[in-house]
């Protein structure tokens, strides 16, 4: 007779995540990796010059680009304005989502207060309520912008959260019982940390989508960050310049994810196993 | 003395669809290890359940000390078919979970998780996470759990059911030298003939669902007892034959 064990159940109920984990890769792995972003890099610089500069320009001159934009200031202070709007809409989302994710996940009454709400907005793509945003905070100061950036990111956090409360294991819900838990000490030692790998799937589905939200609302509202930059180049035909904020928000992108799959192995140490 | 009296016990599933089991009675005396025997799905684990006020009868009552159960209680403690350990703490915090929430003040806490991961072998595996180790001994923490509370009952649940058979034969005999050391009452469920016997003071046999008890078996064969003296043991293969034939009547019926 196989007897599924408390841990199988919970590597079964785990979401797919779709970050992976870069550190496990082996040393000839990252030669090839290595390998193909070269690659890449020395076709474009030796065949890059054939095309009209207005469509592509090699990457020596978006490096000459990059040391120009940082040099006159602009970068930063378009790095500045999109850092504060993305540091504050991922904040309150992260808190928001976290918190009404718990509670709409242990009680019936408020999960199906927020399910309807939550399975239209969800449904709707974010970038169609962009407009809407921008109207209700009159395209003024950061807040529009922060709206879009919270309405991107919300949903997982909220949606992966509500499903990791949902999913503990019974048989855990059991254990605690049978040693006379609290309810105050059955969400410390049990229900959150069951939940920990959904809410960090959560986290990183949700940076993804504050990135995007962060340059849709400075394409659309405002006349500010890394996005204005993107779209004043673009209409400018400096190729070159186009490409360094696209870049940043790469490089930032791909740090942030490292940043929080570190935080994770911190924080919640016993998932290692489930790789 | 009785510690344990189940009374015309009955339990329900499925709104009453379902009877697990059905004017069940059996006694439970001090510090003797009673083992319940019987067929898969019978309903030995429900009943255990019901002991520790984790389930409530839809009739008849289990009373405990005099008292009769309603929740779970300090003085009882549990040991889980499927282990039961928290994956986010370490050995020596699950360990402690227990008497943690017994409020005992920390020394007590420490002294206690020492002395009894020591008691199941655990010692030098303090620190790590049940996924480092084996199911034999995440099962050994969950008994070292259940120990610390220094309870005067424990209830196992199948507890070695779904170890391979040399960890589970290694772990019975641990089971019988720590009962040696100290003696407690105990209720263990299992579905192995050859287990109940090792470890039993008295076996009930259950029937099939609806389960009753069949016939209540004296193991009398002497302590200090390990798994290997008691196969060696005359009266071992008459007992397995009389459980055995116990459990088939209802099989082939």
């Amino acid at each position: 007779m196989t007897v599924p064990r408390v841990g199988e159940v919970n590597a079964r109920a785990r979401p797919i995540s779709p970050a992976r984990r870069w550190w496990r890769a082996r040393p000839s792995d990252w030669m090839v990796r290595a390998a193909s972003v070269l690659a890449v890099l020395g076709i474009w610089e030796l065949f890059g010059p054939l095309l009209n500069p207005i469509i592509l320009r090699p990457p020596s001159q978006i490096f000459r680009a990059f040391v120009d934009l940082i040099a006159n200031g602009e970068l930063g202070v378009a790095m500045v304005q999109s850092m504060r709007v993305f540091g504050a809409g991922l904040a309150i989302a992260l808190a928001a989502g976290i918190t009404l994710g718990i509670v709409s996940g242990r009680s019936r009454v408020v999960y199906n207060v927020l399910d309807p709400w939550i399975s239209a907005l969800y449904s709707v793509p974010s970038v169609a309520l962009v407009p809407l945003i921008a109207v209700a905070f009159q395209y003024s100061g950061d807040a529009p912008r922060v709206a879009t950036v919270v309405l991107f990111a919300i949903f997982p956090i909220l949606i992966n959260t509500q499903q990791g409360v949902r999913n503990v294991d019974p048989g855990l819900l059991e254990v605690a019982r049978a040693f006379n838990t609290s309810e105050r000490r059955l969400w410390g030692d049990v229900i959150v940390p069951a939940a920990m790998p959904f809410i960090f799937t959560g986290i990183r589905l949700a940076i993804g989508r504050a990135l995007i939200g962060m340059i849709v609302a400075e394409f659309l509202v405002g006349l500010a960050g890394l996005g204005y930059l993107i779209i004043v180049y673009q209409n400018t035909f400096r190729i070159d310049k186009m490409f360094v904020p696209v870049i940043v928000v790469a490089a930032f992108g791909i740090a942030l994810m490292g940043l929080v799959q570190f935080v994770e192995s911190r924080v919640a140490p016993w998932t290692r196993r489930e790789q | 003395m009785n510690r344990i009296v189940v009374e015309s016990a009955t339990k329900r599933f499925g709104s009453g669809v379902l009877t697990v089991f059905e004017g069940l009675g059996l006694a439970v005396r001090d510090k003797e290890t009673l083992c319940i025997l019987g067929p898969s799905g019978c309903g030995k684990t429900t009943l255990l359940r019901c002991m520790h006020g984790l389930a409530h009868l839809d009739g008849g009552r289990i009373v405990i000390d005099d008292l009769e159960v309603r929740a779970p209680r300090r003085n009882v403690a549990m040991v889980f078919q499927h282990f039961g350990l928290m994956p986010w703490k370490r050995v020596s915090e699950n360990v402690a979970y227990g008497v943690e929430l017994a409020g005992l003040p920390r020394t007590t806490i420490d002294e206690r998780v020492g002395r009894y991961t020591e008691m199941v072998g655990l010692t030098g595996f303090e620190r790590s996470y049940p996924y480092q180790l084996s199911g034999g001994m995440q099962q050994r923490a969950g008994l070292a759990r259940a120990l610390a509370l220094e309870p005067d009952i424990l209830l196992m649940d199948e507890p070695f059911g779904s170890l391979d058979a040399q960890t589970r034969e290694i772990l019975q005999d641990e089971l019988l030298r720590i009962y040696q050391q100290q003696p407690r009452t105990m209720v263990f469920i299992t579905h192995s003939i050859e287990e109940a016997i090792a470890l039993g003071d008295r076996i009930v046999v259950l029937t099939a669902r609806p389960a009753r008890v069949r016939d209540t078996i004296l193991v009398d064969i002497p302590r200090p007892r390990t798994v290997a003296s008691v196969v060696a043991h005359p009266r071992f293969v008459e007992l397995r034959d009389h459980c055995w034939r116990l459990l088939r009547e209802r099989l082939v019926a």
